[in-house]
């Protein structure tokens, strides 16, 4: 029976996505949409085959990839870390929580002029602004997992004599950690989103700097092979993280 | 089965005075709200003999479970003092007391299995031991086959079991019991209170059980102890001197209705 219905919906996911690409198909032959600004999947996809073959594209992908990778590592622990301190200090977390939702609020692309003047146009800047993007959401993710620990598991471990480490790794690591990693796959969905446009905005490498190069001259075949292939890299990233969060919190389930 | 719980312990011999399990001498509790101090308890004063079922009944407020959790060692209280077993109690203390809560208050995310061998993992017993101890406490609250389920897979019922058998763990000499079938139906409270009953009747702890049932008192206790509205004080220990074992037809009896009563009418004139 499961597998019977298991295999309907995929039946029906792959129809979906296949009648995706025909429409589009058919926009672009049937001239719906200008075929010069809109070009046909049997153009754009082989031209993403081609790109990926590319020695020189392979290049824009890999610092992307790395830029985007290292503002991970880097907000990861930085934002876990802030978050930690403000949700277990009363004080901190009264007096500086207020203005991470404020400036999580505040559209982060205003302040990328800023980041240019200190960080330049290079590698770092793209990593400094992924991790300015990725942060504040990790940052309130966190706190938010610390006030979820059940007050009454707490109570139980420490009416067993656990000791403040014991309670750490027992109680509010298990209990937190599907937070957490939800946390962090919204902010590596910012940290993408914010390495891509800081590339697209000025650099001399990446992703980003391809899309404009490409919009700029019209190779419209080119940009959206490429499009596809940054949505396909943030799936994967967003996928991975989704597996992470339901095995850490498969007890969440009911 | 053999399962590896003390022995009821023997009388204490003739002459020599027995020791009472838990102590509790002047307890007074206040604490701070924002509308100013409010008195909790006052001048609490109980000693409960080893191997006594005892219960703490009042109106509601009145401050039992904040009680049972000064004997837990989880509040400490304004004036007073507390020995469990000779011993004052400064904190928690989980070798002489296992607590059991309204909530279950099991892991989600560990199985049966693992919730109660949980407060032996803290005491650092070794995975093989404390899993084959706590897989005998299992079987012993009727949760035999449930080991490898998470708490999510249980019913209310059933959690409670395993919250009881976790209580049992460590073998400790009292076990205190904060309302611990509140949570459940009529039918499930019934059948959980005689499972309880059939355990203590083989292992004899002394426990101390706070309820608002009265009928759940009457029926589970050797002694029940009628706390006042706040600020809490002891109002009486009422006898029950219903025989045990005890089985459900006891309730019907003049006498059942009676003690029930004489507790209801002490709490009535208190609200």
């Amino acid at each position: 029976m499961r597998a019977r219905s298991d295999r309907r919906v995929l039946l029906a996911q792959a129809a979906a996505v296949l009648s995706f690409f025909l429409l589009w198909e058919a926009a672009s032959r049937l001239a719906l949409a200008d075929p010069r600004l809109l070009p046909p999947p049997s153009i754009v996809l082989p031209k993403a085959a081609e790109l990926l073959a590319d020695e020189g594209f392979r290049g824009h992908l890999w610092v992307t990839v790395r830029e985007m990778a290292l503002a991970g590592l880097i907000a990861a622990p930085l934002g876990v870390g802030i978050g930690l301190a403000l949700a277990e200090s009363p004080y901190l977390g009264r007096a500086f929580k207020p203005f991470f939702h404020f400036i999580a609020a505040v559209p982060k692309s205003v302040f990328l002029p800023v980041f240019i003047l200190l960080f330049g146009i290079g590698f770092g800047q793209k990593v400094a602004f992924g991790v300015f993007q990725a942060i504040f959401v990790l940052v309130i993710a966190t706190a938010a997992a610390v006030a979820a620990v059940p007050e009454e598991l707490l109570r139980l471990a420490r009416a067993n004599g656990a000791t403040r480490w014991q309670i750490w790794a027992e109680i509010h690591w298990n209990a937190m950690l599907p937070l957490i990693l939800e946390g962090l796959r919204l902010g590596m969905i910012f940290n993408i989103a914010g390495v891509i446009f800081a590339e697209m905005y000025v650099s001399r490498a990446g992703l980003g700097q391809r899309f404009s190069t490409w919009g700029e001259s019209f190779r419209m075949p080119e940009l959206f092979a490429g499009v596809l292939i940054a949505a396909a890299l943030s799936i994967i990233v967003n996928e991975t993280l989704r597996a992470l969060e339901r095995r850490a919190g498969a007890w969440r389930t009911a | 089965m053999s399962l590896h719980l003390a022995e009821p312990r023997p009388a204490s011999p003739v002459g020599a005075p027995e020791q009472p399990a838990i102590e509790v001498r002047g307890i007074t509790h206040r604490y701070q709200t924002g509308r100013g101090e409010v008195l909790a308890l006052r001048d609490i004063n109980l000693s409960v003999a080893p191997g006594r079922f005892v219960g703490l009944v009042g109106p509601s407020g009145c401050g039992k479970s904040s009680l049972l959790m000064m004997m837990a060692g989880l509040v400490r209280p304004s004036e007073g003092q507390i020995a469990v077993r000779g011993a004052p109690i400064t904190g928690p203390a989980p070798e002489r007391l296992g607590v059991v809560f309204q909530e279950a208050s099991l892991l989600p995310w560990r199985t049966a299995l693992e919730n109660v061998a949980f407060p032996l993992k803290l005491r650092g017993v070794p995975r093989a031991e404390r899993e084959a101890r706590a897989e005998q406490l299992l079987h012993l609250v009727g949760l035999k086959g449930f080991e490898n389920r998470h708490p999510h897979e249980l019913s209310g019922g059933m959690k409670q079991r395993v919250a009881i058998a976790r209580g049992f763990c460590q073998d400790p000499p009292v076990l205190l019991m904060d309302e611990p079938f509140a949570a459940l139906d009529e039918q499930t409270r019934m059948t959980l209170g005689d499972e309880l009953l059939r355990i203590w009747e083989q292992y004899r702890k002394t426990v101390v059980f706070v309820t608002h049932g009265l009928t759940e008192a009457v029926y589970l206790c050797d002694e029940v102890v009628v706390l006042s509205g706040r600020p809490g004080e002891v109002l009486a220990r009422i006898e029950i001197d219903l025989p045990r074992p005890r089985t459900w037809e006891v309730m019907a009896t003049e006498h059942f209705g009676r003690l029930r009563e004489q507790i209801w009418s002490l709490i009535r004139r208190q609200s």
